[in-house]
C-alpha cells in the first residue's frame, strides 16, 4: 500500500486509541480498553472484583485526603503524610497489606472527592467527610463508621467582643466551597432571622487567610477544623470559639457502594482501633497481650478466633493496625489531642463508658 | 596665493550630542515629557531603593527553618527549604536522577532539532519528538521498565508543569495539523467535524475543561475502569492545543502561495504527497513564532492545574504557606518566586520566538 | 488546494471498462466518500459508546437526569449578586445571578484593558525614554506570568487593608477597606425621570453635532470645536433639567453599622482584584496588538503627515490608529474572548460569577455534573459568539475595500 493509503487509516486508528485514554500504565491492568469499548453493554452488569483483591494484588491503597488539614491530613516538607484520617488509611494498609506505609495519598478539593471516590481513582476518600443522608444515598457510597463526632461552629476574633453566635446579624462568613457547613449556616442564620454574607473559598487555608485579614468576621467550620485553623493564625489567642454548635458533624471514612467485603474491611479496622482503646491495648502492650491477654484482648489480636479470616484478612490483622498506628485514643492524642498542636480534648470522642459516644460492636 | 585653509571644526553645542544632549532629546523634548519624566524618576526614587533592599539586601538566605528568617528583609529560606517540592513533587529522594533524565532528553531533542544538518534532521528529530513523552513517562512511572514505580499522585512541582506541557504540545502537533488540513478539505462532513472540535475546545475556558476532566470524564468510561488522573489531564491538554495549534496551522496554510498547491498538483503529486513534502516543511518555517507563543501560553496554563489538586508548582508554594511550621506570611516571597521562574522561562521563549521572527522576516515595514 | 475536476473529466475518469479509467478506490470522489463514511462510523461509535457509559455509571451510582433540579432551593448564599437573593430562591436564580456576575466583570475588564492597551501601546512609540522602556517592561512582565497568579497576588494585596473599623475614608462618603469599597449611592426622587431623559436627549444630541459637523467639514473644510461642544452639552442639559426639577437626588452613604456598612454601593475585593488582574493581564497583549498594529501602517503615512505640518498627536489619532484598526481589531476580537475565558479564575479567590457560583457550588449541592457544565459552557459560547459578532461588525467597517 502507498502512503496515500495508509496514513489517513493510521489517524483514525490512532485517534480511536487516544480517545479511550489507553496506553497509560495506570488504567488497571485486567480491563482491557479495547475490549472495554466493544462489551459497552456488559459493563453494568459486569461484576466488579472487590478492592480488596484489587489492593492485594496492586500492593497499595490509594487513599483520598485533604489538601492540607492539621490535625487531619497534612504533608510536611519531606512529603510525609500524618493526621487522623491518614491513619484510618494506614490502619486499613497495615491490616491488609501488613505494612501501614503502603498508603499511595491523593490530595483532593472539596469540589472532586466525591467523583474521585465514584471513579474509582481511590479506595477510601479520608477527607474529615460529613455522613449525610443525601451523601449516603444518592451517590453511590457508603460511610464506614465514624472516626470522629463533630459539630458545625464559629470561631470570631476577640476583638469584636461577641460572646455568642446570635449576635452575627449581618456579619460576614469564610466559608468552604462544596462542604455540609455550607448548607447549617444558611438554616441556622433563617432559623434565628438574622442575615449574613457568604465568602466561600476553595481550601480552609484559604478561610483562615481570609479570616486572618479580616475579610470576613467570623469563620463556620467543623469545630475540629475551627482548632486546627486556629494554631494556624500568627496569634493564636486573638480568635475564640464560640459555644454554639450548629449541627452535627458526624465524619468517617467513605467507600463505594456493591462492595461489602471491602466496606467491612474498613468499617472492622476502625472499630478494632476503638475496641483497642476499650480492651486496653496499646501499641506498647500489644505484643505483651497478644500472648498472655485477657480472652477479648486475645481475640482482637487474633491468637484466639478466627475474625481475621471472615473479613478475608489474616489473622493478626488487628494486631498490626494496633501495632503500627496505634489505638484511637493514641492516634487522638497525637494528632488532634493533647500531644499536638491543636489540644483538643475528648469531649464526645471518648468511650461510651468514659462520658463519651465511642462505641465499638463486639468483636467477637 | 594663500592657500586655503579650512578652520578646524568646532565640538557641536554641548546640548545636542554626548549625554547631555541625549538627556534633552529623550527626556526632556516637550512639556509634558519634562513632567512625566520627573514624575517617573521621583517615583522610582521613591520605591526602588526600598524594594532592592526588602529583596537582596535584608534578605535571608540561608537556614533551613524559620527561626532562620532574622533579619526584617525577604525570607527566601522559606524558598529553599521547600526546593525540592518546588522542583520535583513528592517524587522520591533516590529517583530525582529520573526526572532530571527526562528533562536532559528534552533538552537534548530540542537541541539536536537545532543542530542537525537540514538533510537528517526531519527524519531523525521528527520520531525523537514523537517518541520522547512516551518515554519519559515510562521513566517517571518505573514499573514497566523494572524501576522502582512512582505513582502518579507523587509527580509535582515545576518539573511537572514543564513536562506536561513539552508532552501536550508534541503530541498536539500532528493532530492540530490533522485538525487544521480537515477544516481546509473538501470533504463537508469531515471539515464540520473539524470546525466543531477546533471551536469547542477554543471557545471553552481551560479551567472548565480541567474541571470537566477531573469531575465527568471518569462517567465516560467503562465502571470498572479508572483512568489516572494526570492522564486525564495530559488528554485534555493534548486536544485544548491542538485546538489551537489547528488555528496556527490554519494561518500558515494561508500564509503559503497558492502557487505552491498548484505547482504540486501539476505534477501530479497525491493528496498526502503534496501536504507532507511540500506544504508541510514551509507550515512549520512560517507558523514557528506563533506555535511557540502557543507553548508558552499552554505552559502558563498548566499553573491552573492547582485548582483541581495537582501538585503543580504553584500548588507546592501554597501548601507550603499553610504548613503550621512555616506561618508568618511568606506569601509575598512564595508568589514572587513562582512569578520569577516563569516569567524568566516565557520571556526567554518568546525572544526567541520574536529572534526567529526577525530572521525569517524580509519584508520592508517601518 | 484541491484542484476541482470539471463535470468532463470526472465522466472522463469514472468511465467504465475502458482503458484509463480508475478504479474504483483511486477515484477521489468515491475515496473521500469512504474516508467520510469511516470517519462516521467511528465518531458515531465513539459517542455511542461515551453516552452509554456515561448514562450506566450515573444510574448505578443514582444521580438523577435532566434539569428539574433547577427549580429547586439553593440553600446557600452567594456573595455578591446584582440581582435581590435568599437563600431559599431557586438554582436557576443562581444560575442568572452567575450570569450577570460575569458579565459585569467582563465588562469591566474589556473597557479597562483596552483603555490601558491603547496607553501602553501608543506609549511604546513616544520619544521620551522613560516612557518607552515602562511601556516595554510593563508588557514583557504582565504577558509572561500567569494571570491566576496575578489574581491571586492582587488578592492578597487586598487582604493587607485594614479591618471595618479602621477603614481608610474620603471624607465620610467613601470608604476601603479589606471587605470592600464603598461609595455613596446615588437615588432618584420622583422628579428623576426628567433628568435621566435629559441626559438620553443629550447623548442623542451629541451624535447628530457629531455627524452634523463631519458633513459640514466635509462640505467647507471649517472645523467644529465638538469636543467641546458635546462636553457643554452633556453637563449643561442634565445640570438645567436639575435645576428645573429642584434636584430631586439625595446620597445614600455607606455607614459602619454593627458588623459591616451598610447603605451605598459595596464594591467586593474580589471583584476589585480580578478585575484589576483581568485588566493589566489583557492589557499586556492589547498593548502588544496596538504596537503590531501602528507598525503595520507604513512609514510613508507618518512621513507624509509630518510634511503638511500636522502634530504629533494629531499624527497617532487622525492617521495612524485608524489605519491601525484594520490590524488590530481582529487581535481585540480575540482578546476579548480570552478575557471572558479568564473570568473563570474567580475560583482562585471566590468571586461568585458563573463558573464559580453554578459549575462549583451548585454542582457540588446537586451533583448533576453533565446537565450543569452544558448550561455553563453553553453560556461561555453565547458570550463569546457575541464578541465575535460585534467585533466583526467593527472588523467591516475597518477593512480596506480593495488591497
Amino acid at each position: 500500500m502507498n502512503i496515500r493509503k495508509i496514513i489517513p487509516l493510521c489517524t483514525v486508528v490512532g485517534f480511536s486509541f487516544l480517545s479511550v485514554g489507553c496506553d497509560s500504565p495506570q488504567v488497571e491492568k485486567k480491563a482491557d480498553t479495547k475490549a472495554a469499548v466493544v462489551s459497552v453493554a456488559q459493563a453494568t452488569t459486569m461484576k466488579k472484583s472487590s478492592v480488596l483483591e484489587t489492593v492485594k494484588k496492586r500492593g497499595s491503597i490509594s487513599c483520598g485526603v485533604s489538601t492540607g488539614l492539621a490535625g487531619f491530613s497534612q504533608k510536611d516538607e519531606k512529603g510525609q503524610w500524618s493526621g487522623l484520617d491518614v491513619d484510618v488509611c494506614r490502619g486499613v494498609a497495615a491490616a491488609v497489606l501488613g505494612d501501614a506505609s503502603k498508603v499511595q495519598y491523593k490530595p483532593l478539593t472539596a469540589k472532586e472527592r466525591f467523583t474521585a471516590l465514584q471513579s474509582g481513582e481511590i479506595d477510601i476518600l479520608s477527607r474529615n467527610t460529613t455522613w449525610t443522608q443525601t451523601r449516603d444515598t444518592s451517590l453511590g457510597l457508603n460511610f464506614a463508621g465514624v472516626v470522629y463526632y463533630d459539630g458545625a461552629g464559629f470561631m470570631v476574633s476577640k476583638k469584636l467582643g461577641v460572646k455568642s453566635a446570635t449576635e452575627l446579624d449581618g456579619a460576614n462568613a469564610c466559608i468552604q466551597a462544596g462542604t455540609s457547613t455550607e448548607l447549617a449556616i444558611a438554616d441556622y442564620f433563617r432559623e434565628n432571622n438574622m442575615s449574613y454574607k457568604a465568602v466561600t473559598f476553595d481550601t480552609s487555608d484559604q478561610t483562615r487567610a481570609g479570616f486572618e485579614s479580616g475579610r470576613c468576621d467570623f469563620l463556620v467550620s467543623d469545630q475540629s477544623q475551627l482548632y486546627a485553623l486556629r494554631i494556624g493564625l500568627q496569634d493564636p489567642s486573638s480568635a475564640i470559639v464560640l459555644p454554639e454548635v450548629i449541627s452535627k458533624e458526624p465524619l468517617g471514612p467513605v467507600v463505594r457502594q456493591n462492595d461489602d467485603e471491602w466496606f467491612n474491611v474498613v468499617k472492622w479496622v476502625v472499630n478494632a482501633s476503638i475496641e483497642g482503646e476499650y480492651q486496653g491495648v496499646t501499641s506498647s502492650n500489644a505484643n505483651d497481650l497478644q500472648a498472655n491477654g485477657k480472652p477479648g484482648q486475645k481475640r482482637l489480636l487474633g491468637s484466639e478466633g478466627d475474625l481475621g479470616e471472615k473479613l478475608g484478612l489474616s489473622a493478626d490483622w488487628a494486631y498490626q493496625v494496633i501495632k503500627q498506628v496505634g489505638n484511637y485514643s493514641e492516634s487522638f492524642e497525637r494528632n488532634v489531642g493533647q500531644d499536638s498542636p491543636l489540644k483538643i480534648s475528648r469531649g464526645l470522642n471518648a468511650q461510651w463508658n468514659k462520658g463519651g459516644i465511642l462505641y465499638s460492636p463486639a468483636m467477637r | 596665493m594663500k592657500e586655503f585653509k579650512p578652520l578646524p571644526d568646532q565640538p557641536a553645542p554641548i546640548s545636542t550630542t554626548g549625554p547631555i544632549g541625549w538627556l534633552k532629546n529623550n527626556l526632556f523634548s516637550s512639556v509634558f515629557n519634562i513632567l512625566a519624566s520627573i514624575l517617573i524618576i521621583a517615583a522610582l526614587i521613591a520605591i526602588l531603593p526600598d524594594m532592592i533592599d526588602w529583596l537582596f539586601i535584608s534578605a535571608n538566605w540561608s537556614g533551613t527553618t524559620q527561626a532562620d528568617c532574622v533579619k526584617e528583609g525577604a525570607c527566601w529560606v522559606f524558598i529553599s527549604a521547600w526546593s525540592q517540592q518546588i522542583f520535583y513533587g513528592s517524587y522520591p529522594d533516590g529517583e530525582l536522577w529520573r526526572v532530571n533524565l527526562c528533562l536532559i532528553l528534552l533538552a537534548g531533542v530540542i537541541a539536536l532539532s537545532f543542530i542537525l544538518p537540514a538533510r537528517i534532521r526531519n527524519q531523525i528529530s521528527v520520531p525523537a519528538f514523537l517518541v520522547l513523552p512516551f518515554v519519559c513517562v515510562l521513566f517517571l512511572d518505573g514499573s514497566y521498565i523494572g524501576l522502582r514505580e512512582v505513582t502518579t499522585n507523587l509527580w509535582g512541582g515545576f518539573s511537572l508543569n514543564l513536562l506536561l506541557a513539552a508532552a501536550s504540545i508534541i503530541i498536539a502537533f500532528p493532530f492540530g495539523f490533522l485538525w487544521a488540513l480537515g477544516r481546509r478539505s473538501d470533504m463537508p462532513f469531515a471539515r464540520s467535524v473539524s470546525v466543531t472540535c477546533i471551536e469547542f475546545f477554543r471557545g471553552t475556558p481551560i479551567l472548565a475543561l480541567f474541571f470537566m476532566g477531573s469531575v465527568m470524564l471518569p462517567l465516560f468510561f467503562p465502571a470498572d475502569v479508572s483512568v489516572d488522573k494526570l492522564l486525564r489531564v495530559w488528554i485534555i491538554l493534548i486536544l485544548f492545543m491542538s485546538a489551537y495549534m489547528a488555528e496556527v496551522f490554519r494561518s500558515g496554510f494561508q500564509a503559503i502561495p497558492s502557487g505552491q498547491y498548484e505547482a504540486a498538483d501539476s505534477l501530479g503529486l497525491g493528496y498526502w504527497q503534496k501536504t507532507l513534502l511540500i506544504i508541510f516543511p514551509q507550515v512549520i518555517k512560517v507558523s514557528m513564532p506563533n506555535i511557540l507563543a502557543t507553548f508558552v501560553m499552554v505552559f502558563k496554563n498548566t499553573v491552573f492545574l492547582l485548582v483541581i489538586a495537582v501538585p503543580e508548582m504553584l500548588q507546592v508554594i501554597m501548601t507550603a504557606l499553610s504548613n503550621s511550621n512555616w506561618l508568618g506570611g511568606h506569601a509575598i516571597e512564595g508568589y514572587l518566586f513562582v512569578g520569577f521562574i516563569f516569567w524568566i522561562c516565557c520571556f526567554s521563549m518568546s525572544l526567541l520566538a520574536t529572534s526567529i521572527e526577525k530572521k525569517l522576516d524580509t519584508s520592508h515595514k517601518n | 488546494m484541491f484542484s476541482k475536476k470539471t463535470a468532463e473529466q470526472i465522466k472522463f475518469e469514472t468511465r467504465p471498462n475502458r482503458a484509463g479509467a480508475k478504479s474504483f478506490y483511486n477515484n477521489p470522489k468515491y475515496r473521500g466518500l469512504i474516508y467520510q463514511t469511516i470517519l462516521l462510523l467511528f465518531l458515531a461509535g465513539f459517542f455511542y459508546s461515551i453516552v452509554s457509559n456515561t448514562l450506566a455509571n450515573m444510574s448505578a451510582q443514582g444521580i438523577k437526569s435532566g434539569f428539574s433540579f433547577l427549580g429547586s432551593s439553593a440553600g446557600f448564599d452567594v456573595l455578591m449578586s446584582l440581582l435581590p437573593f435568599q437563600t431559599t430562591d431557586s438554582y436557576s436564580k443562581i444560575f442568572l445571578i452567575g450570569i450577570l456576575n460575569t458579565i459585569l466583570v467582563s465588562v469591566i475588564g474589556i473597557i479597562f484593558s483596552t483603555i490601558l492597551g491603547f496607553i501602553f501601546g501608543i506609549a511604546y512609540f513616544s520619544r521620551n525614554w522613560l516612557i518607552k522602556k515602562i511601556a516595554v517592561i510593563y508588557v514583557e512582565i504582565f504577558r509572561n506570568i500567569p494571570v491566576i497568579l496575578q489574581v491571586i497576588f492582587w488578592y492578597s494585596v487586598f487582604n493587607t487593608l485594614p479591618i471595618a473599623r479602621e477603614s481608610f475614608n474620603l471624607g465620610d462618603a467613601i470608604y476601603l477597606n479589606v471587605t470592600g469599597l464603598y461609595l455613596p449611592k446615588l437615588v432618584g426622587e420622583s422628579g428623576s425621570g426628567f433628568v435621566y431623559s435629559a441626559i438620553v436627549v443629550a447623548i442623542v444630541c451629541v451624535f447628530m453635532l457629531k455627524r452634523w459637523a463631519k458633513n459640514r467639514q466635509a462640505l467647507t473644510g471649517a472645523q467644529f470645536p465638538v469636543a467641546w461642544a458635546s462636553l457643554g452639552l452633556l453637563t449643561c442639559l442634565p445640570f438645567l433639567a436639575l435645576l428645573i426639577s429642584g434636584m430631586p437626588f439625595h446620597f445614600d452613604y455607606p455607614a459602619l453599622k454593627g458588623f459591616n456598612f451598610k447603605g451605598g454601593i459595596t464594591v467586593i475585593p474580589e471583584l476589585i482584584s480580578l478585575a484589576i488582574a483581568l485588566s493589566v493581564y489583557t492589557g499586556a497583549f492589547i498593548a502588544e496588538a496596538v504596537r503590531a498594529g501602528i507598525q503595520s501602517v507604513p512609514q510613508g503615512q507618518t512621513e507624509a503627515a509630518r510634511s503638511i505640518g500636522l502634530k504629533e498627536s494629531k499624527i497617532m489619532s487622525l492617521i495612524i490608529v485608524p489605519q491601525a484598526m484594520r490590524v488590530i481589531t481582529p487581535m481585540l476580537n480575540s482578546e476579548y474572548q480570552s478575557l471572558v475565558k479568564n473570568t473563570t479564575i474567580a475560583t482562585a479567590i471566590g468571586y461568585p460569577e458563573l463558573f464559580t457560583v453554578f459549575a462549583g457550588s451548585a454542582l457540588n449541592q446537586v451533583g448533576q455534573a453533565v446537565e450543569i457544565m452544558f448550561m455553563t459552557l453553553a453560556i461561555y459560547f453565547l458570550i463569546n459568539m457575541l464578541i465575535s459578532f460585534v467585533m466583526n461588525h467593527f472588523n467591516k467597517r475597518s477593512e480596506l475595500s480593495s488591497r
